[in-house]
């Protein structure tokens, strides 16, 4: 079965030597896309990897400066982590919605999250705060409480939470945050800088 | 099903279609990589300066190219409209307001002229205008050195590297006029290639290595009110680095406490000036803001200059660090209600309170004060000894220094109220000591009533009473402004023509 399908693929002889050297520059010019998106950066939590697209300078920031910088990373909030699964899904289908955008030139100067996004968000606001919001002293004198909240989002009444009312891409324009340095390595940066075009 | 290439033979058309589909296919991933390798690229042209200049440049315009946005909130020091209580960014005749100063500082250049600070942008014009530096015309020369330039532009960290520290501190203060002309700027607190804040000045550095601590290892908040501490501290000229020149040093030594600088200074034996009436030798205290400042609750609970009086703003959607440096009672809601969550006219009054209790006792001290030194004047014309008058000079040095430590850094009675409140008090003990002194004295010397308070109630009044006549120095300072100082700017001009920046 699998000889068959290998006896399909393969080329007859005199095109052999073609097909692989095709094959070998769009295999190379993929690995190289690999490397330049750093890709292998989306596989983790580290919230440096959010910043590789400079749109997100002011979350990082934001978050930098917030309450939630020493106990939540980007993913702990804005990625379901309730099953493997999920988690890995959503990161593939928001990539590949991120990447369609980015391509095709349409990202807005104010970003607003998706109902995927929020719906992820509340729950992991949930996920880490269940013991304030289902607290049985709050139950008892507040005991519409629980009814009061379940219809609204937790950002609604906690909107400075941590990314601040500003939404602009520009609002913090001297902000450090840790952009992806230049893929061009020092000794070629050197070597270049001493031959002189003009 | 039949081999693609037999299908192909049978109907060409599929050939092209798969060829077209390839091409898409190809052309947009093509576009998904580029615009991955743009935006790396992008990544690295995040800062990129309109213009190159030299770590020492000492024109804030240029600066300002890179950084417009606080450029021009920095130009905004120039305002003088705001008027608070006690002080503001107007002009205010110190001595016009309180003639006691000029009975104080007799025998001194602060008894001729002396107003409340305005905002940075009149560091040099205030400088050019005042009567303390003389009128240096034909020729002659001002009274004061040209360490008095020290703190009033970044023209002097560019001369502190071209000539040396001691070599800039030389000569007197009109000799360098027209290397000075910049008002205080960007290359005073910020590194050109970084923005990082920075020292420029030397004798902060050498204050904090006598304390033996290291100033390079500062955190950037604590350096959010260091580079303000290259300048509004207490200072004086120290006359043993070098014969002639008088070398800008922090008298930190033994701690910051007006106690602690008084003990330093007696040590040494230092004296600013010798007092016209009493004879007493004087110190005068100049702005002691970072060591009161540091002594109070906002720098326990680790807010820095910059938090108050360069605050964060957002200005079109973007946020950045306001540079209107100025009283934050003109900014409040940026300034304090960032933490304190008051009404705005419930937080200037609770400012002006402090101010107006520190401000009742240091006015019934600088009465004490001038009673204490009428009162000593008076004891030398009746014939008193030196060995008689020794400890009553001293006393009388003790007071006004304890008064000068809480009078002289302006914004001081909000920084630290209850520290002032200590040193007034005590000043007010020195200086009641050396009244009691000088009542038993003047009785022994068959003087046994009390010495009438001078009519001091205007400026000319007070100045007249000290003996000053100045409208000789009005004068020449006004051909001073119309002549010299013009010719400086004007060499000025033609030096800074020579300064390359490169545009990007």
């Amino acid at each position: 079965m699998i000889k068959r399908i290998i006896q399909y693929l393969t080329p007859p002889d005199k095109w052999k030597f073609p097909v692989i050297i095709l094959t070998g520059i769009f295999v190379g010019l993929g690995f190289y896309v690999f490397y330049i998106a750093n890709m292998p950066s989306y596989l983790s939590d580290n919230p440096a990897t959010c910043v590789n697209c400079h749109v997100m300078a002011p979350q990082f920031a934001t978050w930098n400066h917030s309450a939630h910088r020493e106990v939540a990373v980007c993913n702990d909030c804005h990625v379901p982590q309730d099953n493997i699964f999920k988690h890995y899904l959503f990161k593939a289908t928001d990539g590949l919605r991120h990447a369609y955008m980015f391509t095709f030139r349409l990202e807005p100067q104010v970003m607003t999250i998706k109902q995927a996004g929020k719906d992820a968000v509340q729950n992991n606001c949930i996920r880490c705060h269940e013991h304030v919001i289902y607290d049985s002293k709050m139950a008892s004198t507040h005991p519409m409480f629980e009814a009061n909240i379940k219809d609204k989002y937790c950002s609604e009444c906690h909107r400075d939470t941590p990314h601040g009312r500003v939404k602009s891409a520009s609002s913090v324009p001297d902000a450090r945050v840790p952009l992806p340095p230049s893929p061009v390595p020092d000794w070629l940066k050197r070597e270049t800088k001493k031959v002189k075009t003009n | 099903m039949k081999p693609i290439s037999e299908q192909i033979k049978n109907k060409p058309w599929l050939g092209w279609a798969i060829f077209l589909g390839t091409i898409i296919v190809v052309f947009v991933l093509g576009l998904f990589a580029s615009t991955v390798v743009e935006r790396r690229a992008e990544a690295v042209f995040a800062y990129t300066p309109q213009v190159e200049h030299a770590q020492n440049e000492p024109r804030n315009e240029v600066w300002g190219e890179n950084f417009p946005r606080q450029f021009q909130s920095y130009l905004r020091t120039e305002d003088t409209t705001f008027v608070s209580k006690h002080l503001g960014s107007n002009h205010r005749d110190a001595l016009g307001e309180n003639p006691r100063m000029v009975v104080l500082w007799a025998g001194y250049a602060f008894s001729w002229d002396y107003n409340q600070p305005k905002g940075h942008a009149f560091a040099l014009e205030d400088m050019y205008n005042t009567l303390r530096v003389g009128a240096p015309i034909d020729g002659k020369v001002s009274n004061q050195q040209n360490n008095c330039w020290t703190c009033k532009s970044p023209d002097v960290p560019r001369l502190m590297e071209e000539q040396g520290i001691v070599e800039f501190y030389k000569g007197t203060w009109e000799t360098k006029g027209e290397e000075i002309v910049n008002y205080i700027g960007c290359a005073d607190c910020h590194d050109a290639k970084t923005m990082n804040l920075r020292i420029s000045r030397p004798a902060l550095i050498e204050a904090f290595e006598r304390q033996g601590k290291d100033i390079t290892k500062a955190s950037h908040q604590e350096m959010r009110s260091l580079v303000c501490a290259q300048c509004h501290v207490e200072y004086y000229f120290s006359p043993h680095v070098e014969e002639g020149v008088g070398y800008v040093t922090f008298p930190w030594d033994g701690g910051v406490t007006a106690e602690a600088m008084e003990e330093y200074y007696d040590n040494i034996g230092f004296t600013d000036f010798t007092h016209a009436l009493s004879r007493a030798p004087m110190i005068k205290a100049q702005h002691p803001d970072y060591e009161v400042y540091s002594t109070g609750i906002h720098a326990e609970r680790g807010v820095s200059c910059a938090d108050c009086h360069l605050p964060y703003m957002t200005e079109g959607g973007q946020k950045f660090t306001d540079h209107h440096i100025q009283s934050p009672l003109n900014n409040v809601a940026n300034s304090c209600q960032v933490c304190h969550r008051e009404e705005t006219a419930t937080l200037v009054k609770n400012v002006y309170d402090r101010q107006d209790k520190v401000k009742e006792i240091r006015t019934q001290l600088e009465d004490n004060l001038v009673m204490a030194h009428v009162e000593a004047k008076t004891a030398w014309d009746k014939g008193a000894t030196e060995e008689q008058m020794k400890d009553i000079l001293m006393d009388i040095r003790h007071a006004q220094w304890r008064w000068d430590y809480a009078a002289a850094g302006h914004g001081n009675s909000f920084h630290n109220p209850l520290e002032l409140s200590r040193v007034i008090s005590t000043g007010m003990e020195k200086s009641q000591s050396a009244r009691l002194k000088l009542a038993r004295l003047l009785a022994s010397l068959g003087h046994n009533e009390p010495v009438a308070y001078p009519d001091i109630s205007t400026k000319s009044k007070a100045q007249e009473y000290i003996g000053l006549d100045l409208r000789e120095l009005k004068e020449n300072k006004k051909e001073f402004i119309n002549t010299v100082v013009p010719e400086w700017l004007e060499k000025a001009k033609e030096r800074e023509a020579t300064y390359t920046t490169s545009m990007r």
